[in-house]
């Protein structure tokens, strides 16, 4: 047997039963709650529709930037408090390599380096000043000198007993 | 369904804000609705309290009503949100749909045997909605597949589709009546 008579068997068969209609009681119980409904509903005038799509929009755009502004201070915060817990634990790293040619003028460099970025001129400029000093009174007090490098070690890498066995 | 009532007159007497529009979209929609929802919430009692839900909404969704393109497709739009909702509602209280309640029913002057009717509503019970809505359209309410396409909001062969894993489901569902 084909698909379409199987189908049409089928179909003879729902179709020895059917479905109830809605009752005419339920019809007047349910046109008198709609009717009650439609009175309760005030007329819709053409200008409510796009005065009322104004402010919702309005009101989702000021809570869209506010939502915005919230998360970029919260952000900010974070940021600036791992920014600045990094630094301090990198400077206490640095400051057990003692062998280090240059130890304090690197140190303050490197320090110095490490600081958050700066963006106003004058503290630029209060800054470029203290690093000038800083190098005049390293000169005259001799301990930019670098000390004679012993044969066959590098100043750049501390001594092979301290740091452990280079392979 | 459309032979009733044109779609302009029912408009312009929603637009003409009269209640006696709600008589007129009781004679239009009311036993395709009933039909509809008795199939999707598989009771005869809960599908009469959302229709009336679903009467009250296109009472105070009138003037939207007046402007959607497919009016049908709207009204069903309604009717599926409110069974949708009803159904969450329930779920919400717990409550267990009956599955006893008989939806389907021999016509008068019929002497079909009572446990074939309930083979058939067993059957088309056990059916996914989605296949059992277009079933019963198609068959119980002589829907082509372009009707229900429209008030369905789907493409003519999603329709289509639907109907014939439906009838594949039933054929094995209905194995021993058909043989």
């Amino acid at each position: 047997m084909n698909e379409n008579a199987e189908n049409k068997e089928i179909e003879d068969i729902l179709r020895k039963a059917h479905l109830p209609e809605p009752s005419s009681k339920l019809k007047e119980q349910i046109s008198a709650e709609a009717v009650k409904a439609w009175k309760q509903t005030s007329p819709e005038l053409p200008w409510q529709v796009p005065v009322r799509r104004l402010i919702a929009s309005a009101a989702a755009a000021v809570l869209i930037i506010w939502l915005t502004n919230n998360s970029s201070d919260y952000l900010m915060v974070q940021w600036q408090s791992s920014g600045s817990k990094i630094a301090n634990q990198q400077r206490s790293d640095f400051e057990e390599l003692t062998e280090i040619p240059y130890g304090p003028l690197a140190r303050h460099l490197v320090s110095a380096g490490r600081r958050p970025s700066i963006t106003d001129a004058s503290v630029l400029l209060n800054y470029a000043e203290t690093v000038r000093n800083f190098l005049s009174e390293s000169q005259q007090n001799g301990i930019s000198k670098p000390s004679a490098p012993i044969k066959g070690r590098s100043h750049l890498f501390p001594t092979q007993s301290r740091i452990g066995s280079y392979s | 369904m459309d032979k009733k009532l044109p779609d302009n007159k029912l408009r312009v007497a929603l637009t003409r804000n009269d209640p006696a529009a709600v008589e007129m979209m009781w004679d239009r929609y009311a036993s395709d609705l009933f039909a509809y929802l008795l199939v999707g919430l598989c009771s005869r009692h809960d599908a009469e309290d959302v229709l009336q839900s679903v009467f009250v909404k296109i009472a105070q969704k009138r003037h939207r009503l007046t402007k959607a393109r497919r009016l049908d497709a709207y009204v069903y739009k309604i009717a599926r949100n409110e069974a949708s909702r009803f159904i969450g509602r329930r779920k919400r209280e717990r409550k267990v749909k009956s599955l006893d309640e008989s939806w389907l029913v021999v016509p008068e002057g019929h002497k079909e045997p009572d446990d074939m009717v309930e083979q058939l509503q067993a059957a088309l019970t056990r059916l996914p909605e989605q296949q059992r809505e277009v079933i019963v359209m198609k068959i119980y309410k002589q829907k082509t597949f372009l009707e229900i396409s429209r008030f369905l909001g789907l493409s003519h062969n999603t329709v289509a589709s639907r109907y014939r894993y439906g009838m594949e489901k039933l054929r094995t569902l209905l194995g021993n009546i058909l043989s």
